[in-house]
């Protein structure tokens, strides 16, 4: 779980077409993964309201446990995409840290087939679900929410990861054709030693601002 | 003619295709969809088969019991802003420093728990490589003992509540979320005790590093706990209220995050650094999640290949003791730790394993202790303890080997704390036995 802080890919303007469509999606990744990060934000405020209402005023929060799951769907889905972008799916590199050039983009590009059949397949299956659920009309037990929009968030967030692995495909077809142009558009591969040297200095900007934030209290 | 393949050879295949598609790099949430796709459907047919699988990233994800993940996550993000890192050192400096070898104890203890709060082992190394090492150099300790505490006290950090790590065990082996949060405290401990020794043995043979630090008054100690709140909060209010019955992991891993936001709007985190916190715990959230429902659609196919069962029966067949057994999967998982993050490497080889370890009459709260700790050895054993490679960044005066040969008497400690835990179980076991219902 590496803290290290990744260059924002919204940032420049590099690229020609394909770079301006990635920053084009990226965009729109960010802001559902705000919605991602918030909505977490508001699943804790959500508890902490729970329980001071049962412990101090007998008044938890009406079907607390439905409305925690029906949000779940918007959490744990939405960033899929973001995370892809970022290199921030689990995967083993030992492999792939000792390719270089043409076959690098070539393993590089069969990942991303083999993620576009499965992307597909089950985002449409779990449209196909989504879709009963809203004819159905099903609801939760508690509190009675409709079931659809919590369904419907994964084929949502699948569709767009679908896009995102579309650029990719178009960019390592790109590192295929010609190995010597500079990746754009697609996750770095960070070897550990580049891991840890971002993890110290993210560490530095850290230790840096405590101790500033503590010389401060000492001035006033 | 078509090939007719029995389930046992399906099996076997689908197991051997993720293996090497995980080696070839593929995302291991798309490598154990993708297999788990294929043999769900050549075993059941298409329609019926890629239907079920478009049922289980929703079915499996949005549950009440798996909503306390997201919030130790942020819990984790928030605490980087909380502004708690040079007040732990100092706490249990002035604490703990009486001890021989005084300095490394409170490095060991400020680390850990600075990474239990933060979730983040390699992080909380870096951040005290810059924190405590100076003070360790000036007081003349052994550049080595001073990069081995650094390193080590980091991953001491899965045993101690939040621990992501831990819920995505229980997750897993569908066991209970709370009692694994507890069953890690005596755990913790005893590793917190064995690194102590190591520090007290090193102290022995070179005085320097014995130096205690006293002088501190009770007063002095007494006032360096405030800036320790959010952390001992966190800590306090999870371990309290599963023990007791009090609420629910999600309900106390809702009220951590917000005390920590507390102390990191105490500390003026500014709306940016919010939103940045934010974006980090949606990523990790989905990639953790990601990952989770991709290996229940290959969990479902195992079960329809019937590779669990028939794996526990060869296991339990094998003729060797118990323990020799648990003692060579745990070495399949210091040689896997080596290449592979913690998380992916349960959640690839639990569903195989757990079966048979259970088979074989261990606790399934027990097990997940011991198999969380090994995970933390493997930040520490060259060719890429992560931990060491950052503390290596961050003092570019220490170089990788050192901090290898530094950590390594704690990686010894390790392996001495998970005999122990395997001599006497009922050191994990009886803890969460005393939970109230």
């Amino acid at each position: 779980m590496a803290h290290a802080e990744f260059s924002d890919p919204t940032d420049g303007t590099g690229g020609g077409a394909l770079g301006a469509v990635d920053r084009s999606l990226h965009r729109i990744e960010k802001v559902t993964s705000l919605i991602a990060g918030y909505g977490i934000f508001a699943l804790m405020m959500l508890g902490v309201w729970h329980v001071i209402g049962r412990k101090f005023f007998s008044a938890p929060v009406f079907g607390y446990i439905d409305v925690v799951e029906v949000m779940m769907a918007f959490l744990v889905f939405l960033a899929i995409g973001y995370t892809e972008r970022l290199g921030g799916h689990i995967r083993m590199e030992l492999l792939i840290l000792f390719l270089k050039g043409r076959l690098l983009a070539l393993f590089e590009l069969v990942s991303v087939l083999l993620a576009l059949v499965v992307v597909a397949v089950i985002g449409y299956f779990s449209w196909t679900h989504a879709m009963r659920a809203y004819t159905l009309g099903d609801s939760s037990i508690d509190a009675e929410i409709p079931l659809w929009p919590s369904k419907m968030v994964v084929p949502v967030a699948l569709a767009l990861l679908f896009l995102r692995l579309l650029i990719s495909l178009w960019a390592y077809l790109r590192l295929l054709v010609d190995p010597t142009r500079a990746a754009i558009a697609v996750p770095e591969l960070l070897s550990p030693e580049e891991q840890a040297r971002r993890e110290a200095e993210a560490s530095a900007a850290l230790v840096e601002a405590e101790m500033g934030a503590a010389s401060a209290r000492e001035a006033r | 003619m078509a090939l007719e393949l029995s389930k046992d050879a399906i099996g076997i295949i689908g197991c051997i295709a993720l293996m090497m598609l995980v080696i070839m790099g593929v995302r291991v949430y798309v490598a154990a969809a993708l297999v788990g796709l294929v043999g769900i459907v050549s075993l059941i047919g298409w329609s019926a088969g890629a239907g079920m699988v478009g049922t289980i990233p929703h079915s499996k994800s949005v549950n009440y019991t798996l909503s306390v993940l997201p919030l130790f996550i942020l819990i984790g993000y928030l605490a980087y802003h909380a502004g708690m890192t040079q007040s732990l050192f100092e706490a249990a400096k002035r604490w703990l420093g009486w001890m021989p070898g005084g300095l490394a104890i409170a490095t060991i203890f400020a680390v850990a728990g600075f990474s239990a709060v933060s979730g983040a082992a390699t992080a909380a190394s870096a951040v005290f490589a810059r924190v405590a090492i100076p003070e360790m150099l000036k007081a003349n300790y052994d550049k080595r003992l001073a990069a081995g505490v650094v390193a080590a006290g980091g991953t001491l950090d899965s045993l101690i509540p939040p621990s992501a790590i831990m819920v995505v065990y229980a997750i897993i082996v569908e066991a209970s979320i709370g009692k694994l949060l507890i069953a890690g405290f005596i755990p913790g401990f005893v590793s917190a005790l064995t690194y102590c020794l190591i520090v007290f043995a090193w102290s022995f043979w070179n005085p320097a590093v014995a130096m205690p630090i006293r002088g501190y008054t009770w007063g002095q100690r007494f006032a360096s706990l405030p800036g320790t709140l959010p952390m001992i909060g966190v800590v306090l209010i999870i371990f309290a209220s599963m023990l007791l019955g009090w609420a629910t992991p999600t309900e106390a891993g809702a009220l951590g995050a917000f005390v920590v936001l507390v102390a990191a709007l105490l500390n003026r985190m500014k709306l940016v650094q919010l939103n940045d916190a934010l974006l980090e715990t949606a990523k990790l959230t989905v990639m953790i999640f990601a990952i989770i429902w991709g290996i229940l659609i290959f969990v479902r196919f195992l079960g329809f290949a019937g590779v669990p069962e028939r794996f526990s029966e060869w296991v339990v067949g094998l003729p060797f003791p118990p323990w020799v057994i648990i003692v060579g999967i745990l070495g399949v998982y210091l040689v896997l730790g080596c290449f592979m993050d913690a998380i992916g490497m349960l959640l690839l080889t639990l569903p195989v394993f757990f079966p048979a370890v259970m088979k074989l009459g261990y606790d399934p709260i027990w097990f997940g202790i011991v198999v969380v700790k090994m995970c933390g050895v493997c930040l520490l054993t060259p060719p890429i303890g992560l931990s060491c490679f950052v503390v290596a960044a961050v003092r570019r005066d220490i170089p990788l080997s050192d901090v290898f040969k530094g950590a390594l008497p704690f990686v010894l400690a390790d392996f001495l704390a998970i005999a122990i835990f395997i001599a006497w179980p009922e050191l994990i076991t009886w803890l969460p036995d005393q939970m109230l219902n």
